[in-house]
């Protein structure tokens, strides 16, 4: 089996667990009562949100072992989990201000969490502009690199934002040092939409990962890398 | 007790963006790799 077709097998049950998410947050677990049906969103925004965080972290992890080793892999992953990086901000940045209406009366605010995701979402443009800009192969992985390292800084940031400010974004319910305050029916389908978005990285970016494979080897291998 | 908020539409519109988003680019992924 390709790497493709693997890709491709995890996408189709990632989407399967996504679709039982979808069931399980809408038909059997319960409504929160301050909030109402909105607060539903919370089982997509935050796995997105955490996913976000985490692909720029590889990204940066990425760039800092492709400067030492010079490793076109690594490369190729940087681009991949870049790029589906970019697509769960998408997400993070549609659900969370459908969210914030009718909870906060309010579309978008310029608090810190709300704009330095926007920044995050920002690098991810400006690192798949900058890999589309240059032509050298080298040369594009090594600022691209440099690109995901500085994205990669922001992250800690974001995560810390609603404590170091005071902003109209909660603080984490779950992703915190005491224990997560929600019902043990809520926090289970968070986490098993959590598996849906992680298998949905893995997926998109093994899919991802294979096409630039091949579009190197169309190219004749993958020369500047080394 | 306060009555539970009304407001399933943002529910609603909230999932059907998420599925567009994701169907999306699995699909594109799909068509780019379909390539020979």
């Amino acid at each position: 089996m390709s790497l493709t077709q693997k890709g491709r097998w995890i996408t189709v049950v990632a989407l399967v667990c996504l679709a039982a998410v979808y069931v399980r947050a809408l038909a059997f677990t319960p409504v929160e009562r301050l909030q109402g049906p909105a607060q539903k969103i919370f089982y997509l925004h935050v796995p997105a949100a955490l996913w976000t965080e985490a692909a720029m972290i590889l990204v940066g992890l990425a760039g800092i072992f492709y400067l030492f080793l010079k490793d076109p892999r690594l490369d190729r992953f940087a681009e991949a989990s870049a790029e589906v990086g970019t697509v769960f901000a998408t997400i993070v940045l549609t659900t969370g201000p459908i969210w914030g209406k009718p909870i906060w009366g309010t579309w978008w605010t310029w608090d810190a969490r709300l704009t330095s995701t926007l920044l995050l979402f920002f690098l991810y443009v400006g690192y798949l502009l900058v890999r589309g800009a240059v032509r050298d192969p080298g040369l594009r992985a090594r600022y691209a690199a440099v690109l995901g390292i500085c994205g990669m800084c922001l992250v800690p940031f974001i995560h810390l934002s609603v404590f170091l400010f005071r902003t109209l974004h909660p603080q984490p319910i779950i992703l915190k040092p005491s224990a997560p305050s929600l019902p043990s029916s809520m926090l289970a389908t968070w986490l098993f939409s959590l598996v849906a978005f992680t298998l949905l990285y893995v997926g998109f970016v093994t899919q991802r990962y294979a096409l630039s494979l091949a579009r190197d080897a169309q190219c004749g291998g993958s020369p500047g890398h080394a | 007790m306060p009555d539970v908020p009304q407001n399933a539409g943002y529910m609603v519109a909230a999932y059907i963006v998420t599925a567009v988003i994701l169907l999306g680019y699995a699909v594109s992924l799909y068509r780019r790799t379909d390539k020979p």
